[in-house]
């Protein structure tokens, strides 16, 4: 579409140059016609200009002859006006042909002349050679006739050259129409072009400063977006680790609007004796900010559980960095996991609620407390316990996975039947089941992490030593020989 | 203290990203203000960026010793405000009487 009007003004150019040069060659060829004829014309005119001098010369020499005669008598006298008298005739014909054909006015001229010179053929020479008396009438008429015949003949003269001087005039004007035509032409083909030129121009320029533009935008979207994702994937490579007797799963769905890529991450990190550091989270917000503050959150949480064993400690520390940091809200869970005691100890800041499957029980939803981390000074947390069973199974997410219709009420029933569905039939990737039950036919509004650790059966995971020992996880053989009731408690940290 | 002097804030709606200027602008405290009403009665949903603005006000408020109250009606932002602690940064309230008492006695 861009180009086709950016060639706009060039096909209209194309067309008026066509135009200009038709008009050129029309005009071009008609002067040239006018100038052909015109030089005919000349042709004709100098032809009869011949003529007329040959036709008074002819009418001189018979006079002469005759003079001649009847001066001395002598025959020899009378040569020039022998052989005049055949040819005169012929070029009266001649010249009035001639004449007719350019349209003299004075064309009537030539025919007195004729006349005159027939009667003085006729006075004059015949009388002369007729006999005595010959030179009266030489006397009487010779000079009278010959003076009109000049005359006459100086008219034709005269006719001629009004129709030089016409066709010259003619000529010239149809020269001077041609350049005014093929100047007009010119000019107007010039301002045209010109004025394409500054269309086409500016056009361009804006084509390109458009695309200039959009290229910037897109450069800095570009960006931004490869930090941030990069961000994202540093976390989601990172791999989780993967222990006798727990097993994670997890998956990160990326908000449906490019833009909103945020700040959801999880975390794993093995501790010392079995105990497995685990950790969810959400930075409010956005872009890549808020992916700088994930990631600093992240890193105060770790450093946080190699100094406290408590996870409200962990974060309440995590707390006194953000707010010195000035970074945004986050909020999140983070707690351990102990294989060898199939036991929970969590903290939760300002963030939804963790579900707690066992085998052979509906999915329940564990108690929370305390505000979001870095917005509040000096705040502390409290840390849960809870006493589990082999074969449970902790399920955290952010509040993508409850949020999506902006109802968490509606949207905790949704995600505590996905999560009842994604562990019925022991699941190696539970955290994946759960978003497809949830997302399989809704769209992820906000970016949505799922976590899931899972306490393996004993006897499975020896046997298997690997996650799929969680298949077998069935209720029916739960808890066989390790503590069969859960237990939950709470306590405020120091 | 008289009830004339609580400074109601009222809200209403979806309380998203897009409306947070608008929520930092409500939010601002009037000077000498000795109690406020924070009246999301209408609200149904209040996004992250949105309760960062509510805990920064209540940490102004805690600063300018005034008083506050959040009464809050629809269960769908009980529960969000649930997750997210607030009852823990401001004294929550399902009826405005309830508010309007607590504010009158500890104004």
């Amino acid at each position: 579409m861009e180009r086709l009007r950016a060639n706009g003004p060039i096909v209209a150019f194309a067309i008026l140059l066509v135009v200009a040069m038709a008009i050129f060659g029309i005009a071009t060829a008609s002067v040239r016609s006018l100038i052909s004829q015109s030089f005919a014309t000349e042709t004709q005119v100098r032809a009869a200009r011949l003529l007329a001098a040959q036709a008074l010369a002819l009418q001189l020499d018979e006079e002469t002859g005759i003079r001649g005669w009847a001066a001395t008598g002598s025959r020899s006298f009378l040569q020039p006006y022998r052989d005049a008298l055949p040819i005169l005739p012929s070029t009266f014909d001649r010249l009035g042909a001639l004449l007719a054909k350019l349209k003299v006015e004075r064309g009537a001229m030539l025919a007195d002349a004729r006349a005159v010179n027939a009667q003085w053929l006729r006075l004059v020479a015949a009388s002369v050679l007729g006999g005595p008396g010959g030179n009266e009438a030489i006397q009487h008429y010779g000079k009278q006739l010959i003076d009109r015949y000049r005359s006459d003949i100086a008219s034709v003269q005269g006719g001629l050259t009004l129709v030089e001087t016409e066709a010259d005039a003619a000529t010239r004007a149809a020269i001077a129409q041609n350049t005014l035509v093929t100047v007009g032409a010119l000019i107007a083909l010039g301002i045209t072009g010109i004025i394409v030129g500054i269309v086409q121009t500016r056009s361009i320029r804006e084509l390109s400063l458009r695309e200039a533009e959009t290229a910037k935008l897109r450069a800095a979207y570009t960006a931004e977006r490869r930090v941030s994702d990069a961000l994202q994937e540093a976390f989601l490579q990172k791999p989780l680790p993967t222990l006798l007797g727990v097993a994670f799963s997890a998956t990160y769905i990326p908000a449906r609007e490019e833009s909103k890529v945020g700040g959801d991450w999880y975390e794993g990190v093995e501790l010392e004796d079995g105990r497995v550091m685990f950790a969810i989270g959400d930075v409010a917000g956005h872009g890549l900010e808020a992916a700088v503050s994930m990631n600093r959150a992240r890193q105060a949480i770790v450093s946080a559980a190699l100094v406290h064993a408590d996870p409200a400690k962990m974060l309440g520390r995590v707390n006194d960095d953000l707010i010195a940091d000035r970074g945004r809200m986050v909020t999140a869970v983070c707690g351990i996991a102990d294989a060898s005691k199939f036991s929970f100890t969590y903290a939760t800041a300002g963030h939804p609620p963790p579900i707690l499957v066992e085998p052979g029980r509906a999915p329940r939803i564990l108690p929370i407390g305390g505000v979001p981390l870095g917005v509040l000074a000096g705040r502390e947390y409290r840390t849960h316990s809870i006493q589990t069973v082999p074969g449970a199974t902790l399920v955290l997410y952010t509040d993508g996975a409850v949020e999506f219709a902006r109802d968490p009420i509606e949207g905790e029933k949704v995600l505590l039947e996905a999560v009842r569905l994604a562990l019925e039939n022991g699941n190696p990737e539970p955290a994946g089941a759960i978003r497809d039950h949830i997302f399989g036919f809704r769209e992820a509004e906000d970016d949505v992490a799922i976590l899931t650790i899972a306490f393996l059966q004993p006897e499975q995971g020896e046997r298997d030593g690997s996650r799929e020992a969680q298949i077998a996880a069935s209720p029916s053989r739960g808890g066989s020989t390790a503590p069969s009731t859960s237990s939950i408690t709470g306590s405020n940290a120091a | 203290m008289s009830d004339s002097s609580v400074v109601v804030i009222a809200l209403s709606g979806e309380l998203d990203i897009g409306r947070v200027d608008e929520v930092a602008r409500a939010l601002e405290l009037p000077p000498r203000t000795t109690a406020v009403l924070l009246d999301l009665s209408d609200v149904s949903y209040a996004d992250s960026t949105v309760i960062s603005a509510l805990f920064r006000f209540s940490e102004k408020a805690a600063a300018a010793s005034t008083p506050i109250a959040v009464l809050m009606v629809k269960p769908q932002l009980i529960r969000l405000l649930e997750y997210a602690g607030v009852s823990e940064a401001f004294p929550v309230f399902r009826e405005r009487s309830a508010a309007l008492t607590y504010l009158l006695s500890n104004g």
